[in-house]
């Protein structure tokens, strides 16, 4: 990461604007336990708590880092019932990156997200429709399928 | 446009940024080698 991802322009720009960044060994205490860290990177991301809400494990290029960390965004204000600044960030990141491995838990959550902001289920239906279209076979297509019968 | 990501070295200040600034963390646990 150091040698590849963390200096792009691109990863520089969007991490120095978009969230406080902090790194600490594999091994530090009490941290390494606090979040059970097993392997080098683990990027976790938290909220102004210290909560966790997203974790990868392994190396990213620039655009799969990015987007992973935009969808780590929304699901800090997802999980805190933050509807409309969790779309934002899942907004950006479809448009932006829509061939990333992100992309399609992106579009689960993005349904889920205006389905609990409205309270109308077509949102959920036209998720599953989209991820069926564009990710077909994908984890998240599956996990959606239940929603073509809404 | 600045050269190089701005890495907080501790979790209190991280913290305390987050707050002000109304941002979420990255927490990258790394091998230094």
């Amino acid at each position: 990461m150091d040698a590849v991802t963390y200096p792009e322009p691109a990863v520089i720009d969007f991490m120095n604007r978009s969230l406080i960044a902090v790194r600490v060994a594999y091994n530090a205490k009490p941290y390494a336990d606090d979040f059970n860290v097993k392997w080098t990177p683990t990027l976790v991301s938290l909220d102004s708590g210290g909560k966790e809400h997203h974790r990868t494990v392994g190396f990213l290029q620039a655009e799969e880092l990015i987007a992973s960390l935009s969808l780590g965004m929304a699901k800090v204000h997802f999980d805190q019932d933050q509807f409309d600044s969790a779309l934002a960030h899942l907004e950006k990141l479809l448009q932006a990156y829509p061939k990333s491995s992100s992309a399609p838990e992106a579009m689960f959550l993005r349904g889920v997200s205006l389905y609990k902001s409205t309270h109308d289920p077509k949102p959920l239906k036209q998720a599953y429709e989209r991820l069926e279209a564009e990710y077909p076979g994908d984890e998240w297509t599956k996990r959606a399928y239940p929603y073509r019968l809404l | 446009m600045e050269s190089k990501v701005n890495w907080e070295t501790s979790m209190d200040t991280a913290l305390s940024r987050a707050r002000a600034e109304g941002k979420s963390i990255l927490l990258d646990f790394f091998n230094p080698g």
